[in-house]
């Protein structure tokens, strides 16, 4: 079920209406049959595969503290994959659409676990701990792996092999894509690493995991959110106050305004210049790419606000993911603003675990090549992904070895203040502002009297990624580089259509700009109430013209 | 909670009170905007000094026009019925009123509206002709086109969801968020991004039009429809008392060497069945690929004012031929 579907209110507005009557237990058993209900909205069967990976994570996590199952309880809860996809294949009308290999796959799966389970119990103390976390991990990226990136590296190998003249001829099935396995994996393996590392305790019931695990504003395209932010909120849930439903509901208005009336509009020059049909000159490839960026971070934003809103509707709070990403000064800066759940999960189980920056600048650079090519993998199983993990990483690169570069980035940081306070492990970064009254103490103060130049760099190098994340394939990139070069005009005039692009993007760059001092980019400034009124109908109805079918979300496809 | 909730409030009341003044001091303004042109009236007001007079058949408009309830004694009175083609950029200038102005200076009598609407296929060109007839047409001009079926069946689709209560349609049941969302639609949408870039989007419209326009079945249906609607709407006006004469659109495109040809569009051949119903022809095709066409037109289908002259004296023929008019 999309956020902008029309069954998406009424089903919003049922389970907040329900859940703040129940007890909590009772809060618990709605999100998790709510949850399922959403996911299965999009495909039913893939049911079974949140089933593995909540069974999983949930005795793995309890087994990394010490807390064993009866094998009984275990081998129960293992064969849910089975017993649901047993259903799904009695019930739909579809004839194979449950395949036999992995209905076999289901039916494997709770003799296999329950006695991996029993045998790493029987290991040594000091092994248990993580050879449960090594099951945990290696699970969950197996299930990644294959249903991600089986197509994508099975593909690569016999295209390969064909270079060499060997062809195989072998048929590769089609494997299918499930809704939100990126995020929802990631989110588990940042569950078992934390109980590991000793940051956040276990779920101490199945059920209170399987509905933070599941949780539906988050569940399809994130926040990638820490056990120790969320799961405390689910085994405590919070008491009713009005604030919720304000800051809710204003989540929601902001969400919807960036997705519908920002993101979809600006599509439809986005997906112009990208759709490798369209004769392009100077001023249309800059358009495409500009009206992609607003494309992509209404929609991703958008997105997040709406996930965030409809949390906070329940109680609960759910980090931000976005931080003013176009005024960025340089790519480090870029990646504390842009997508931060999933920055900083790369930080903190692939940066820091690879040695981060404390082994020199060629192993540090090399770490971060290899955390920014896996997180361009993340994005798609695509080489044009690869390609843009890549970009970020010499992006990167060059902002530490170039002097000018990183000056510009720093901003005279050193010079303006004194270094920020450490930071709390696994707390998110602040950043750097150049407000006189920065919100967060810890903020770095940056350098106030220019750093439109350092923006406006990076925000020329952010549209280059951007062609390369959007263009379909390395020809239609080719040509929008071309495109460049050409500064004749072209069958369609690109005035009228730059001026869509402003009407869509200024409202969206006046909001951030009123939110620029505030810590949290969909907070509203402390304006007179009728001013915030006002800006709410402006909202509205900015929603309502735009209003029209449902558009995708982007991130829905990783 | 009060500081928090005043803003929502006043967001609220703001929306209704624009609702209400828009559906009590605009009411009549608003009224079958979006019937899509399928309102009863089809757009024709009735005043108390017994006239009548064309106002919004949908979002779309009449050219302005007012004539008498009752046609005047000895007065050949002319409806032209038909979609932009036949509707032109003025009264003046469109093929009715030029009509009009070659028979007066033959000395008739004559009286000639041009009741034509941009986008309107035979399903609302028949609500046109229904209320037309009521008010005594002499002679009736159909314009015949098979290109805005689509566009027909779309705004069925589109009266018929504003009416419903699926509560996918809940906010366009407001009239303030749904005439923003057509004004930005027409005068926003349309007019700023070209139609390379508004096909992009899957659902919109035109890419829908354009998929149904390359359906082989999907156009046979229409021809189909364009057909038997007409038959009805000749017949209907035969039956009134009203002469009918159907003008068969012809296009601008190119043949297969690549040269500007004229297509009918298999309309003349629809046309000629018309005859069997009682109505007069014109062919645009035969009459225009007697002289240099091209200039005569402003894009693939509109004619310019020069075209609609030409038009306009042969129909002036045509009816001296039948003897309508001396």
């Amino acid at each position: 079920m999309s956020f902008t579907s029309w069954q998406y209110p009424l089903f919003l507005l049922g389970v907040v209406l329900l859940y703040w009557r129940l007890p909590p237990r009772g809060r618990l058993t709605l999100l998790l049959i709510t949850s399922y209900v959403f996911y299965g909205v999009w495909d039913v069967r893939f049911l079974a595969l949140l089933l593995t990976s909540t069974c999983i994570d949930y005795y793995c996590g309890r087994a990394i503290v010490g807390e064993r199952a009866p094998v009984k309880q275990v081998f129960g809860a293992a064969l849910l994959p089975l017993l649901w996809l047993g259903g799904c294949a009695a019930f739909t009308e579809k004839s194979g659409a449950v395949q036999t290999w992995i209905l076999g796959a289901a039916a494997a799966f709770p003799l296999l676990f329950t006695a991996l389970y029993e045998l790493l119990w029987r290991k040594p103390e000091a092994a248990q701990r993580r050879a449960f976390l090594l099951l945990s991990i290696l699970t969950n990226l197996a299930v990644l792996g294959f249903f991600k990136y089986f197509n994508f590296f099975a593909d690569s190998l016999l295209s390969l092999a064909g270079q060499f003249g060997f062809a195989p001829g072998w048929m590769l099935p089609t494997i299918i894509l499930p809704v939100a396995i990126s995020f929802y994996t990631f989110q588990s393996i940042a569950y078992s690493v934390d109980i590991y590392r000793g940051k956040a305790q276990p779920a101490r019931d199945l059920l209170t995991f399987a509905a933070y695990l599941s949780f539906f504003p988050q569940l399809v395209a994130g926040p990638i959110e820490r056990p120790n932010d969320l799961l405390p909120q689910f085994t405590k849930t919070a008491e009713f106050a009005w604030e919720h439903i304000h800051r809710g509901l204003r989540l929601l208005l902001i969400g919807l305004f960036k997705k519908i009336f920002v993101a979809d509009n600006c599509a439809l020059l986005a997906n112009h210049v990208f759709n490798g049909q369209a004769e392009l000159n100077a001023p249309w490839a800059m358009l495409g790419v500009v009206a992609f960026a607003f494309q992509i971070y209404g929609d991703f934003s958008g997105y997040t606000d709406l996930a965030r809103g409809s949390a906070r509707l329940l109680g609960i709070h759910l980090n931000p993911n976005f931080r003013l990403p176009y005024a960025a000064r340089g790519p480090s800066d870029f990646w504390t603003r842009w997508h931060i759940t999933l920055s900083a999960w790369f930080r903190d189980y692939v940066y820091i675990p690879l040695g981060g920056n404390r082994a020199g600048t060629a192993r540090t650079l090399g770490n971060l090549w290899v955390a920014m090519l896996l997180a361009g993998l993340w994005h798609g199983a695509s080489w044009i992904f690869v390609l843009w993990g890549a970009y970020h990483a010499a992006l990167l690169t060059l902002y530490r070895l170039v002097p000018w570069l990183r000056k510009l980035e720093q901003g005279g940081l050193a010079a303006a203040a004194p270094p920020p306070a450490p930071r709390e492990p696994g707390a998110e970064p602040v950043p750097a502002t150049c407000s006189r009254r920065p919100s967060a103490p810890d903020a770095p103060r940056g350098d106030c009297k220019s750093p439109a130049l350092a923006i406006a760099v990076m925000f020329c190098f952010t549209l280059i990624g951007w062609a390369i994340f959007r263009a379909p394939n390395l020809a239609v990139l080719g040509n929008w580089f071309a495109a460049f070069g050409n500064w004749s005009p072209v069958a369609e005039a690109w005035v009228k259509p730059s001026l869509w692009l402003a009407l869509h993007a200024a409202p969206l760059l006046l909001l951030q700009w009123a939110t620029r001092r505030a810590r949290d980019e969909v907070e509203l400034p402390d304006w007179p109430w009728p001013v915030r009124g006002l800006a709410f109908v402006v909202l509205f109805l900015a929603i309502a013209s735009s209003a029209v079918s449902e558009q995708e979300f982007i991130y829905f496809q990783f | 909670m009060r500081a928090a909730t005043k803003p929502f409030l006043l967001c609220l009341a703001l929306l209704v009170g624009a609702e209400l003044v828009v559906r009590v001091f605009f009411a009549r303004s608003m009224s079958g905007r979006f019937d899509y042109g399928y309102h009863p009236t089809a757009g024709f007001v009735e005043q108390p000094d017994g006239t009548v007079r064309l106002e919004r058949a949908g979002g779309r408009r009449f050219f302005p026009q007012t004539f008498s309830r009752e046609r005047p004694a000895d007065t050949f009175r002319i409806f032209v019925i038909g979609d932009s083609v036949a509707r032109g950029t003025s009264v003046a200038s469109s093929y009715a009123g030029q009509l009009g102005e070659l028979l007066r200076a033959r000395g008739v009598k004559v009286e000639s509206f041009n009741l034509s609407v941009p986008g309107y296929g035979a399903r609302r060109k028949h609500l046109v002709l229904e209320q037309a007839l009521q008010y005594q047409p002499s002679l009736v001009i159909l314009h015949l086109n098979n290109s805005n079926e689509y566009e027909d069946e779309r705004e069925w689709r589109r009266r018929e969801e504003f009416r419903g209560w699926h509560p996918r349609n809940w906010l366009m049941k407001s009239l303030v968020v749904r005439r923003l969302h057509e004004m930005k639609q027409e005068k926003v949408y349309w007019e700023w991004l070209p139609a390379s870039v508004r096909q992009q989007r899957a659902a919109s419209d035109a890419d829908a039009e354009l998929k149904s326009s390359l359906n082989a079945d999907k156009v046979r249906q229409w021809n189909e429809l364009v057909r038997r609607q007409t038959g009805e709407s000749v017949r209907l006006a035969r039956e009134r008392g009203a002469r009918v004469l159907v003008v068969a659109q012809a296009t601008a495109a190119k043949d297969a060497a690549g040269k500007p040809a004229l297509d009918d569009n298999s309309l003349d051949e629809l046309a000629t069945r018309m005859r069997a119903e009682g109505a007069a022809t014109l062919s645009m095709k035969e009459l225009l690929s007697r002289r240099d066409w091209p200039p005569l037109f402003a894009d693939g289908s509109h004619l310019r004012p020069d075209g609609h002259m030409v038009l306009a004296e042969s129909l002036a023929e045509s009816l001296r031929r039948e003897k309508w008019v001396p």
